[in-house]
């Protein structure tokens, strides 16, 4: 297998970008296992779905609250405000399937030392830790998500043009890549205080955020979910690229966003990993 | 009783310094969900009102909400659930002091530190933002501590009744989120009551589900009014604390018996 395990200079910032294809097949290898093994509880599936169903129903339910008492929020109105928690849901679901699963067990391996298995794998450490496991029901609320985004476009009236479709596309990639990076930066608090083993929660309390379009917050929290916990371009951007709101700039605004976050979650999780001093340390 | 109390207290207060970073996040878990309610009320209610709350009234609201539900919330069931699937409950049966106990004294190391965090924000923040100041009412202030322990009571005996479930069933904690999104309504944690259709808010009345957080938060906050609104919220308090405490006690007995047929 290639040699791909980066030094922690930056000089090799570079590599970061180099993704063989002996990493796709190890990922893979990873998530036929879990599928294996997953496929074994089925009524898992069923309890899965019922649960997002459920979180689904308050949310919908929380939402005709607020529109009980106005007509529009931050200037959204209700079915446009639920395509956006249909966007939401689907970016739960990739949380909850492929980043949740593995995030306890790494606090466990800092505090023990176990991590050092890791990091002597010829493989890069934080893709690995990342996506190590998956819980295959939870892929269920993508698709659930993104019927609720559909179905609230229908109540609209509003055929997406193939143009935005692709800056949804555009998007919703640069979404998945910005929650990624503040689940990376989560992850690298783990090196700082080992005893939190539930430090998910915190990515829970912010995330609630994004349940709601950025424009709807007094202007000092929507400072912070623009530009300090970018939530904001997570869910209201793509929202906004489906019902035709997106301005293009700011489409590509979000695609540079993903990268800057990206770029800073990866140089957090180095200076992380240079904390950690294995299990003889 | 006392004495050992006191030491049950003092080891739960020791356990949770261990785990400081933790508990931080449970707080900030805590408080996100009523910050960003009140930013939502707070943009809809814009330089008007809502059903009689302009945005000072909400502002007020959802601070007391922080520090009442702290103050009472109860996350034994998580803690059962666990106990009885891994066996764990086993050495703490074996101990001369009911597990009830144990976890009653957890319940008030984690409250003393946690609710003193919000109280002492709480302050801070009405220095700068008169938004959140509550008027100078001691009377007010110690019948809202008489019904923030009894919602608290039960809000425990919930969790722990809910959490006994385990004996029985594998989700006894997906039917206490069940119960938590339905609360998220019927508590008042998204929204007063005053707010919610009459009917939902009704059916809020007659449940527990009125007394575990939005009653001692109205209390607090002064929207109930008169001798006799009081006196039927602590009322309706203590009643549905009754009903709790003996389906605790029903769940409790049954539970042991099959758990010693099963572990036996």
């Amino acid at each position: 297998m290639e040699q791909w395990a980066d030094e922690t200079n930056a000089a090799n910032l570079v590599m970061m970008f180099r993704v063989p294809t002996s990493a796709f097949r190890l990922l893979s290898a990873f998530w036929r296992l879990n599928v294996a093994e997953e496929l074994q509880y089925r009524a898992n599936f069923i309890a899965s779905v019922l649960g997002t169903v459920f979180n689904m129903a308050t949310a919908l339910l929380t939402l005709s609250l607020f529109f009980h008492h106005t007509t529009t929020l931050g200037g959204w109105d209700y079915w446009e405000i639920v395509v956006l928690l249909g966007v939401f849901n689907a970016l739960t679901g990739v949380i909850e399937a492929v980043l949740r699963p593995g995030i306890g067990q790494l606090a466990g391996e800092v505090r023990s030392g176990e991590l050092d298995l890791v990091l002597v794998k010829p493989v890069d450490a934080q893709g690995f830790v990342s996506f190590r496991q998956l819980d295959i029901w939870r892929l269920t609320d993508i698709v659930l998500g993104l019927g609720l985004a559909g179905y609230a476009l229908f109540r609209l009236g509003h055929t997406p043009s193939l143009a935005q479709l692709m800056a949804f596309g555009l998007t919703i990639a640069a979404a998945a890549v910005v929650v990624y990076a503040i689940w990376v930066v989560l992850m690298s608090l783990a090196f700082w205080f080992v005893s939190v083993e539930n430090i998910a929660v915190l990515f829970d309390a912010v995330y609630e955020g994004a349940r709601y379009p950025v424009s709807a917050y007094p202007g000092a929290l929507r400072f912070l979910f623009v530009y300090l916990i970018p939530i904001a371009w997570t869910t209201t951007i793509p929202a906004s690229a489906l019902t035709g709101r997106l301005r293009p700039e700011i489409g590509l605004a979000a695609a540079a966003v993903a990268g800057v976050a990206f770029g800073l979650a990866r140089a957090l999780w180095r200076t992380a990993l240079r904390r950690y001093a294995g299990a003889s340390g | 009783m006392i004495r050992r109390y006191a030491a049950l207290i003092r080891n739960a207060w020791l356990v949770d310094l261990q785990y400081r970073a933790s508990i931080v996040l449970w707080l900030l878990w805590g408080v996100t969900e009523p910050a960003i309610a009140l930013g939502i009320w707070w943009a809809i209610a814009g330089d008007g009102s809502v059903a009689g709350y302009a945005r000072a009234d909400f502002a007020r609201y959802f601070f007391a909400v922080m520090l009442i539900n702290q103050l009472t919330i109860a996350w034994d069931s998580w803690y059962l659930d666990r106990w009885i699937r891994d066996g764990e409950l086993n050495f703490r049966l074996a101990r001369p002091l009911h597990p009830a106990h144990e976890a009653v004294a957890e319940n008030l190391a984690y409250k003393a530190r946690t609710a003193s965090v919000i109280l002492v924000v709480w302050l801070v923040v009405a220095v700068a933002w008169p938004a959140v100041r509550l008027p100078f009412a001691p009377g007010r202030w110690a019948i809202t501590a008489v019904a923030v322990v009894l919602a608290a009571a039960m809000r425990f005996f919930i969790s722990f009744t809910t959490g006994l479930l385990a004996f029985w069933t594998t989700r006894a904690t997906a039917i206490m989120e069940l119960h938590a999104g339905v609360s998220l309504f019927l508590a008042g944690r998204i929204a007063p009551l005053a707010l919610l259709p009459p009917a939902v808010a009704g059916i809020a009345g007659v449940l527990w589900f009125r007394s575990m957080l939005a009653f001692p938060v109205d209390l607090l906050t002064g929207t109930v009014q008169g001798t006799d609104a009081i006196l039927r919220g602590l009322g309706g308090q203590i009643v549905w604390l009754g009903v709790w405490i003996l389906a605790y006690r029903v769940a409790w007995s049954r539970g042991i018996r099959k758990y010693g047929a099963v572990g036996g």
